[in-house]
């Protein structure tokens, strides 16, 4: 009997003796594992804010561009202008009511660019044109624009490509930490400003 | 605009990075724009008024050089408080990967974020251990810019994502427009050769163009070579007899005026640099000066000078290749008179209006969708700080 009860404190004290031991180590391992997930979590939520705001930015820039393109319009011989009107026009309404998928905005979006190569791509054509005073202006206006949209787009790309790389990341998947947010996709489509007009090296 | 710069580097010693952040500031101001540049300087140091000082740079040893660099926590409390003041509308952070001001810059703000990278050797060992540590710190820069297709490639490498090529600015005419000196001309019997970068750094390459100094004596004997750069040449010109030794001269440091009547006044301007290059700003300006250039054929330089286009190319380190090719240009006037000619206009794109204009529109680029520059909240704890 007295084995019995020497077992019995014996195990008492084991027992404590792990608690005290486990206890502590488990609160930390948790507080660790909360702490990262929630810096994983804000690290996340910057980059969606980030293909966000990049993306409202190339939208913005788009736009620009497009209102450009029909500012300089009739400066242009009649041929080009309609070319130029058209891919405008279509660019500034494609999706009409509500905004364009992401196909459609680069197909309509690539066809301006080739447009603006088409009419501004030979750089003796553009030096003649800017003789007029009034077409200068508006020349100037759309290069700017062109560079910005080139710009507008490697800035979300880029944003894209760092928010892709952490949705992959273990944690934020067995987590759930990006909750319903689409996966960000890229905007794939053709920038190359006209030659005429272009403003950005290499 | 109210722009915020930080240069990593102190403005006491001159480098590219400290000059190209300099024209940039002093650029915008004239356009106009509110600019403040954070940089290591010592406190009693004369600076320019918009230079904000963050204290004394500490001479440290990084990526092969010696840096002069300033970091700890009393420079993350200058940081932290020249960011509450300053209330940017854009933060400029140049190199913001190196360990100083730039990376505590980087840690510490939000908002719109643009990086400039300078270098195309981040291959370190150091910065691939610390590479995943840097990340999340990385994502905060909302628009990237590289400066030259070299450095871009090497961005991207390591941290994936774009950048843009943005180059280094050169105020083109005040070399174009520089008097020549008349003791740095050459005549036919007495050319000079210009050579300018650290004379006791390797990789600059000043032991090449003398290891081909006797070659090019041989041919041309009262070629004269005018070596501008700082340091003790003893180390590179030791192989040299003392005839040889007297073709050499060495200026020692000039200022901007001086550097650009010797580029406007020498026959031809070598860059036999070894590698560590990726822009090459020195063989703009030589350009812009009207030098004929005669460069090693690195990818940086092959680029500056349109695959040999712009200007005559050898290869990396061959001190043959190099003489051979000084003597042919040093006989041919036409040739030397037809690179200085095609040079001046391709010079034009590192013009700083042009320059300019493009950060500028970064800058804007950035601006739409987002917020003013603030502080990072999670930048103050101790775990974040070691963590981040």
């Amino acid at each position: 009997m007295g084995d019995g009860f020497g077992g019995l404190g014996a195990t008492v004290t084991d027992w404590v003796g792990v608690v005290s031991g486990w206890v502590p180590l488990m609160l930390a391992l948790v507080l660790l594992l909360g702490w990262y997930l929630s810096f994983s979590a804000g690290r996340l939520d910057r980059l969606h804010h980030r293909v966000e705001s990049t993306r409202a930015a190339l939208d913005a820039q788009l736009a620009r561009r497009a209102a450009a393109s029909l500012e300089v319009a009739p400066v242009l011989d009649p041929a080009t202008a309609l070319l130029l009107t058209d891919a405008a026009t279509r660019a500034l309404t494609a999706g009409e009511d509500q905004a364009p998928s992401l196909a459609v905005l680069e197909e309509v979006e690539s066809d301006l660019t080739r447009a603006l190569r088409a009419a501004f791509g030979e750089a003796d054509d553009v030096r003649a044109l800017r003789a007029d005073p009034l077409a200068t202006a508006s020349l100037e206006l759309l290069g700017q624009a062109c560079l910005r949209v080139q710009l507008a787009r490697r800035f979300h790309n880029d944003a894209v490509a760092q928010a892709q790389r952490v949705r992959r990341k273990r944690v934020v998947r067995w987590a759930r930490l990006a909750g319903h947010a689409d996966f960000p996709q890229m905007v794939e489509l053709d920038d190359s400003p006209p030659s005429g007009l272009a403003t950005l090296p290499g | 605009m109210r722009i915020g710069i930080v240069c990593p580097y102190s403005f006491d010693v001159p480098g590219g990075v400290q000059y190209h952040v300099r024209d940039l500031a002093e650029h915008l101001i004239e356009a106009g724009h509110r600019v403040s540049v954070l940089a290591p300087a010592d406190d009693d140091t004369p600076v320019p008024g918009y230079l904000e000082a963050a204290g004394r740079a500490v001479p440290v040893k990084y990526n092969g050089s010696v840096a002069r660099l300033r970091f700890g926590p009393v420079s993350a409390g200058r940081v932290r408080r020249w960011l509450g003041e300053g209330d940017f509308d854009v933060l400029h952070i140049h190199e913001p990967v190196s360990p100083s001001l730039s990376l505590l810059a980087l840690w510490a703000a939000t908002g719109p974020i643009v990086g400039t990278f300078h270098t195309s050797i981040l291959r370190s060992r150091a910065m691939i251990a610390v590479q995943a540590m840097l990340r999340p710190s990385m994502e905060k820069i909302s628009a990237r810019i590289a400066v030259s297709e070299d450095a871009r490639r090497t961005l991207v490498e390591h941290f994936g994502g774009d950048a843009v090529v943005i180059p280094n600015g050169v105020y083109v005419d005040r070399f174009a427009q520089a008097v020549p000196r008349a003791g740095w001309q050459g005549t036919p019997e007495r050319p000079t050769v210009a050579f300018v970068g650290r004379i006791d750094e390797p990789r600059k390459g000043l032991p090449v163009l003398a290891a081909a100094i006797p070659q090019v004596l041989a041919a041309i004997p009262g070629t004269r070579f005018l070596v501008l750069g700082r340091g003790d040449g003893d180390g590179a010109l030791a192989g040299l007899s003392p005839q040889q030794r007297a073709a050499v001269e060495l200026l020692g440091v000039l200022d901007d005026d001086d550097k650009a009547a010797l580029l406007r006044s020498a026959d031809v301007y070598v860059a036999p640099q070894t590698g560590g290059e990726s822009f090459g700003i020195v063989l703009v300006e030589a350009m812009s000066a009207g030098a004929p250039v005669l460069a090693s054929d690195l990818g940086a330089f092959r680029r500056v000078l349109d695959d040999g286009h712009l200007g005559a190319l050898f290869g990396v380190g061959d001190h043959v290749g190099l003489a051979t090719c000084l003597i042919d240009l040093l006989r041919d006037p036409v040739r030397r008179r037809e690179y200085a000619r095609r040079a001046a206009t391709g010079v034009r794109r590192y013009d700083w209006a042009r320059v300019a204009g493009q950060v500028l529109a970064v800058y804007e680029t950035v601006r739409l969708g987002a917020v003013r520059v603030g502080q990072d909240p999670a930048a103050g704890g101790l775990l974040a700080r070691w963590l981040t």
